[in-house]
C-alpha cells in the first residue's frame, strides 16, 4: 500500500471538498473542486484507492504544485 | 574481345585490412569497461540508439575512424580511440535524414572532448542536403574544459576564433530542417543548449539536463541530485524539454513520430498520408461535451481526437503552459499544427508561459508550413498579481504578433470562450482567415462577471439594493450575450453544429492544400 500525494496542477482557491477520508475513490473520481478565473477545476484521484487526507479547507488558496490530499493506493 | 586485364603482382589488401582493423577498433567505443557501465546504468551506446532510432541497415556513417590514436615504436597501430561523436547519413520510415549522437563512454560525451569538425559537419550535412538532424545527446560542453585547459595547455574562448560554426548552426538549423533532440543521459553545458535549441525534444525519465550539474551548483549552496536540478519533472515543467518517456525505445518512436508530420526541409511540404477515416464522420457526442453550466470544465483532449483523422493527433509540450495543448494531427491525411484551448487549467487563459508556447509552435507551424486549427476557449489572460509580476501583457502580445506574422492557412473554432484581447488572438489579424463557432461559443471585451461591477459602478452603487441591482444588470446584458445576436450583424460568419467540425476541418484543410507553398528563407525563427 504506497501513499500517493495529490496535488493541485494549479494556483487557485479551494471551492468545494467532495470526497471525505476513508472514502473508497476509482480512478478520476473528483476529490475537491478547485476555483480558477471564475471556473470550477475538479482535482481528481490519479488511481483507485482509498482517500487518507484532506491537507486543505475550502477558501483556501492553493499553489501550483501544492499537495491538497493523500490516497492510500 | 579477349580480357587483356593482367592482375597485379599485389593488391591493396594491407590497407583494406588496417581500415578494418581501425573500424572495429572504433566500434568498441571507449571499451568494455566504459560499455558495460553504460549497460549497466539502464541506458544503450551511442552506436545501439542509432540502429534502432533508423531504418534497419540504413546508418551510413562518417568519420568512423576519426580518433586519438597510439602508435608502436615502428609506427604501426597500437590503440585507436574514437572521437565521441558519431554521425552520418540514415533513413528514418524511408527518408534521409541525418544523425548524430554523443558517446558517453569516451570521456562522457564532452564536447570539449570531441573532434568538433564531426558535429559540424552533422549540422552542415543537414543544412545543405536539406535533411532532418537527430540529436542523440548525452554529454556536457564545458565539463570536459577543466581537463582540456591541461591537456591543451590553454583555456578555451568559447565562440573564439574558428570555434562559432557549432553555435552557428545549432541554431541556424531552426530555420531550414526539423531539428529533433534527444536527451538520454546527463545533459549539461553545450549539450544542454542542443537539446534546448530543437523543435523537438524528448528526454529519458532517468536523464537529466541542466546548464550545470549538482557538482558546480553546490558551490551555490544547492545541494541537489541530478534529478531534484534538471530532471524531467523539471524541465518538461519548465518549457526546456517538450516530452518524458520511460525507455529510450519510445524516445525513438516519439523522434520518427514527429518527423512524420514535418517536411525534410523548408523547402518541401509536409507529407500526405492516406486517410481510412471518414471525413465526414459526426460524433454525437460533441453535441453534449460542452456543459451548458459556464463555470463546469469539459476535457478538451476528447474533442481533438473526435474530430481529427482517428489516433493522428501527436501532442508537444503537454507539461508547460498547460491552458493550451499543442501538437500535430491529420485531417483527411493532411497534416495541420493544432491548439486547443485546455479549460483545466485557469479556464484556459493564456499565462505567461502559454504565451511563450504559442510563439515557439506558431513559429514552427509558419516555418514547415503546417496550416493551423486553433480550437478557442480563452477567457482572456491570466489575471491578478503573479501573472502581472511574470509581464503576461508582454508575452501575450509577442504571442498575439506570432500569430500575426503566420501567413500559413489558419481556421479557428470557437468552442467557448473568446474575451478580451486574449480573445482577440484567435486568428490572425488582416487577413482572411476560416472561423466557425460551435452553439456553446461566448464571447465579449470583458466577461461579464467582474466587469459589470467596473463599467455600472455609479448605478449599483446608488442602488437601494447594490446586490438586486448588480443581479439585474446582469440579467439584463446576458440577454444581449446570445451569439445569435453577433452573427446578426455579421460580427462572426458562422454558428455551427459541433458534429459539423471534423467535415468543415477536413474541407479546410482540403482547400489549404494549395495555397501551402514552400518559402526558404522567409522566416527565421529563434528557439
Amino acid at each position: 500500500m504506497a501513499e500517493v500525494k495529490i496535488a493541485a496542477e494549479i494556483a487557485a482557491s479551494v471551492w468545494q471538498i467532495q470526497a471525505r477520508p476513508g472514502d473508497t475513490l476509482a480512478e478520476g473520481d473528483t476529490v475537491l473542486l478547485l476555483e480558477s478565473m471564475k471556473m470550477e477545476i475538479p482535482v481528481t484521484a490519479p488511481r483507485a484507492g482509498r482517500l487518507a487526507a484532506i491537507l486543505v479547507a475550502e477558501g483556501e488558496a492553493v499553489e501550483e504544485g501544492q499537495t491538497v490530499a493523500l490516497l492510500e493506493a | 574481345m579477349p580480357d587483356t586485364h593482367t592482375p597485379p603482382a599485389s593488391n591493396w589488401q594491407p590497407e583494406l585490412d588496417e581500415l578494418r582493423r581501425r573500424e572495429a577498433m572504433a566500434r568498441e567505443m571507449g571499451g568494455a569497461d566504459k560499455v558495460r557501465r553504460q549497460h549497466e546504468g539502464g541506458r544503450l551506446t551511442v552506436r545501439e540508439r542509432v540502429d534502432r532510432l533508423a531504418d534497419p541497415g540504413s546508418f551510413h556513417e562518417i568519420g568512423a575512424i576519426a580518433g586519438r590514436a597510439e602508435y608502436e615504436p615502428d609506427g604501426t597501430l597500437r590503440q585507436l580511440v574514437p572521437s565521441n561523436c558519431v554521425f552520418g547519413r540514415a533513413e528514418i520510415d524511408g527518408r534521409p535524414v541525418v544523425v548524430v549522437g554523443d558517446d558517453f563512454t569516451v570521456r562522457g560525451g564532452s564536447a570539449d572532448a570531441t573532434i568538433r569538425e564531426k558535429p559540424l559537419m552533422a549540422e552542415r550535412m543537414a543544412n545543405e542536403y536539406r535533411l532532418p538532424i537527430i540529436r542523440v545527446i548525452e554529454g556536457s560542453g564545458g565539463g570536459g574544459s577543466v581537463k582540456t585547459i591541461e591537456t591543451t595547455g590553454r583555456a578555451n574562448l568559447p565562440g573564439g576564433v574558428g570555434g562559432t560554426g557549432l553555435f552557428h548552426y545549432t541554431t541556424l538549423n531552426l530555420s531550414a530542417v526539423p531539428v529533433v533532440g534527444l536527451g538520454l543521459g546527463s545533459v549539461a553545458g553545450l549539450g544542454a543548449a542542443r537539446l534546448a535549441a530543437s523543435h523537438y525534444s524528448v528526454m529519458t525519465k532517468s536523464a537529466a539536463m541542466f546548464v550545470a550539474g549538482p557538482p558546480v551548483v553546490k558551490r551555490l549552496g544547492q545541494d541537489l541530485t541530478k534529478q531534484e536540478l534538471g530532471g524531467w519533472e523539471i524541465q518538461t515543467r519548465s518549457g526546456a524539454v517538450d516530452h518524458a518517456v520511460e525507455t529510450e525505445e519510445e524516445a525513438f518512436d516519439c523522434a520518427r513520430r514527429f518527423l512524420s508530420y514535418l517536411p525534410s526541409s523548408v523547402h518541401g511540404l509536409p507529407p500526405d498520408t492516406a486517410c481510412q477515416d471518414d471525413p465526414g464522420r459526426r460524433e454525437e457526442k460533441l453535441f453534449s461535451i460542452v456543459p451548458r453550466d459556464k463555470r463546469r470544465v469539459y476535457q478538451m483532449r476528447q474533442i481533438i481526437e473526435a474530430v481529427v483523422d482517428q489516433g493522428s493527433f501527436f501532442e508537444q509540450g503537454k507539461m508547460f503552459g498547460r491552458s493550451l495543448i499543442t501538437g500535430f494531427a491529420r485531417f483527411g491525411g493532411r497534416a495541420v499544427a493544432l491548439m486547443a484551448s485546455d479549460p483545466y487549467f485557469y479556464g484556459g487563459s493564456w499565462t505567461a508561459e502559454t504565451c511563450q508556447k504559442v510563439v515557439r509552435f506558431l513559429d514552427m507551424a509558419e516555418t514547415f508550413r503546417l496550416p493551423v486549427v486553433y480550437l478557442v476557449d480563452c477567457p482572456g489572460f491570466m489575471i491578478g498579481l503573479e501573472a502581472e509580476r511574470a509581464a503576461t501583457i508582454r508575452h501575450g502580445v509577442r504571442a498575439m504578433a506570432a500569430m500575426n506574422q503566420t501567413t500559413v492557412p489558419w481556421c479557428s473554432i470557437i468552442i467557448r470562450n473568446a474575451f478580451g484581447v486574449a480573445g482577440a488572438a484567435h486568428t490572425p489579424a488582416g487577413r482572411l482567415s476560416l472561423r466557425y463557432a460551435w452553439l456553446s461559443a461566448r464571447w465579449g471585451s470583458l466577461p461579464l462577471e467582474g466587469g459589470i461591477e467596473a463599467a455600472y459602478r455609479a448605478e449599483i452603487e446608488a442602488a437601494p439594493d447594490p446586490a438586486a441591482k448588480l443581479a439585474e444588470i446582469e440579467h439584463r446584458l446576458g440577454l444581449l450575450r446570445s451569439p445569435f445576436r453577433t452573427a446578426e450583424t455579421f460580427w462572426v460568419e458562422e454558428i455551427i453544429d459541433p458534429r459539423e467540425t471534423r467535415r468543415l476541418l477536413c474541407e479546410f484543410t482540403q482547400l489549404a492544400g494549395p495555397l501551402r507553398a514552400a518559402q526558404p528563407g522567409r522566416f527565421q525563427m529563434r528557439p
